[in-house]
């Protein structure tokens, strides 16, 4: 039976009602790091949003990236395990490399109108099966063992299959 | 999946579902208060769907980090002539002495002309180790004083080399937002690199560049010093009014 190799994206959207201290981190320092830089795109002080910014000046998306440096340091603290997303165990089984950091609002002179959001890819999985609302899945690795160890999961809201690959 | 493996696997989810189901349901019938035993089904309070909730070591913890800029070797690996950058703030509201505590981002191209970035397209990822290459933040010391490594800039069209420099006050407020031209001419460091593996053709230099042409008296003109072997060292003294 052909398989299927899936990479599923996470998400994880944080604005001003974050409670956890990792995503506090994320928030308060997006938001002061976004101050500095659109400075940048905003030199005679014209906008105070950044949907005002984007709209009107040329490049300002380069804000998404510029930013994203003020959370670096906190996607290494994750050890590369993508957070919030468990299996059926109760357990995080998602691996992550690659990510895209968004700002999806944000007001200059009010934190609270900040929210962002985390866009995690995890690694390759292989889909072995779909038992009721839940994807029996293993990490993929070009070499299979007879015997695989397998997460059973629920797609979940801001959960979703990014990529897939048939392979024979 | 095919369509009867698709069917079977229905079937094996009838028969271990119910057990979840009663767990989810709001109202129960026979009055008991216990959700089907063996089940670790629990509300998770983040997206309110039907889940299990985190039954694990709480962790990592986090802790407070700054952004990635902060760091004076910017290098992140980009092969290229060592350039150990030097600038000096002074404060023009006061004689243009030293000004510390100023904040100093600098950027700029590597050997091929190309800065890091990503995120142009909708579905384009990164992977989260040294996305930032030749990106740096500094706060100046009590001479008004950063320092950067880095690789000599490369160059593209349209463009004299150059570094973009981002001067902010201790609270975050923007200063200036200026560049540093490179000297021309025989002997050096532009010269010498000689464009990296781009060569000179099409360059733009200073004079013809849309943002350093207006500067008649070189006073975006940096020195520049060393050579291929040693590497080189920029010096540039740049004013603010803070």
């Amino acid at each position: 039976m052909p398989q299927k190799v899936i990479t599923l994206c996470y998400r994880k959207i944080i604005d001003s009602t974050a409670t956890n201290p990792w995503d506090k981190f994320i928030y308060e320092d997006s938001f002061t790091e976004l101050k500095m830089q659109s400075q940048f795109y905003n030199q005679e002080g014209k906008y105070s949003t950044f949907a005002e910014i984007i709209l009107n000046v040329p490049g300002s998306e380069k804000l998404h990236f510029l930013v994203s440096a003020s959370i670096m340091g906190y996607l290494q603290q994750l050890n590369g395990i993508i957070p919030d997303v468990l299996d059926n165990l109760g357990r995080r089984f998602l691996t992550f490399e690659n990510f895209k950091f968004e700002i999806i609002n944000s007001d200059f002179n009010q934190i609270d109108k900040h929210k962002v959001a985390i866009n995690f890819f995890s690694r390759p999985l292989l889909w072995h099966d779909s038992i009721d609302q839940y994807l029996l899945v293993s990490p993929f690795k070009e070499i299979t063992a007879e015997e695989t160890f397998t997460n059973l999961f629920q797609i979940q809201p801001f959960v979703s299959i990014h990529a897939i690959k048939n392979i024979s | 999946m095919e369509r009867k493996n698709f069917i079977r696997s229905l079937m094996i989810g009838a028969i271990s579902t119910p057990v979840i189901i009663d767990a989810c349901k709001k109202t129960s019938t026979d009055g008991s208060t216990t959700s089907g035993s063996g089940t670790a089904g629990t509300t998770t309070s983040t997206n309110g769907s039907c889940t299990v909730a985190p039954t694990e070591t709480e962790g990592p913890f986090p802790t407070k980090t700054p952004a990635s800029f902060v760091r004076s070797d910017i290098t992140d690996g980009k092969t290229g002539y060592k350039l150990t950058t030097k600038i000096a703030i002074g404060n023009i509201n006061n004689s243009c002495a030293a000004l510390a505590g100023a904040i100093v981002d600098i950027w700029h191209c590597d050997a091929e002309g190309n800065y890091s970035e990503y995120g142009g397209s909708g579905m384009q990822s990164t992977n989260y180790q040294s996305v930032h290459f030749l990106r740096g933040r500094q706060t100046t010391d009590a001479n008004g004083l950063v320092t950067f490594t880095s690789i000599f800039p490369g160059w593209y069209s349209g463009r004299a080399t150059h570094i973009h420099v981002h001067i902010y006050n201790t609270a975050g407020t923007s200063l200036s937002i200026t560049q540093i031209a490179f000297p021309e001419g025989s002997g050096t460091a532009l010269a010498l690199v000689n464009g990296y593996s781009k060569g000179m053709n099409g360059y733009t230099y200073n004079n013809a560049d849309n943002v350093f042409s207006d500067d008649k008296t070189g006073i975006e003109i940096a020195t520049v010093t060393g050579s291929l072997t040693a590497g080189f060292e920029l010096n540039f003294k740049l004013n603010v009014k803070a």
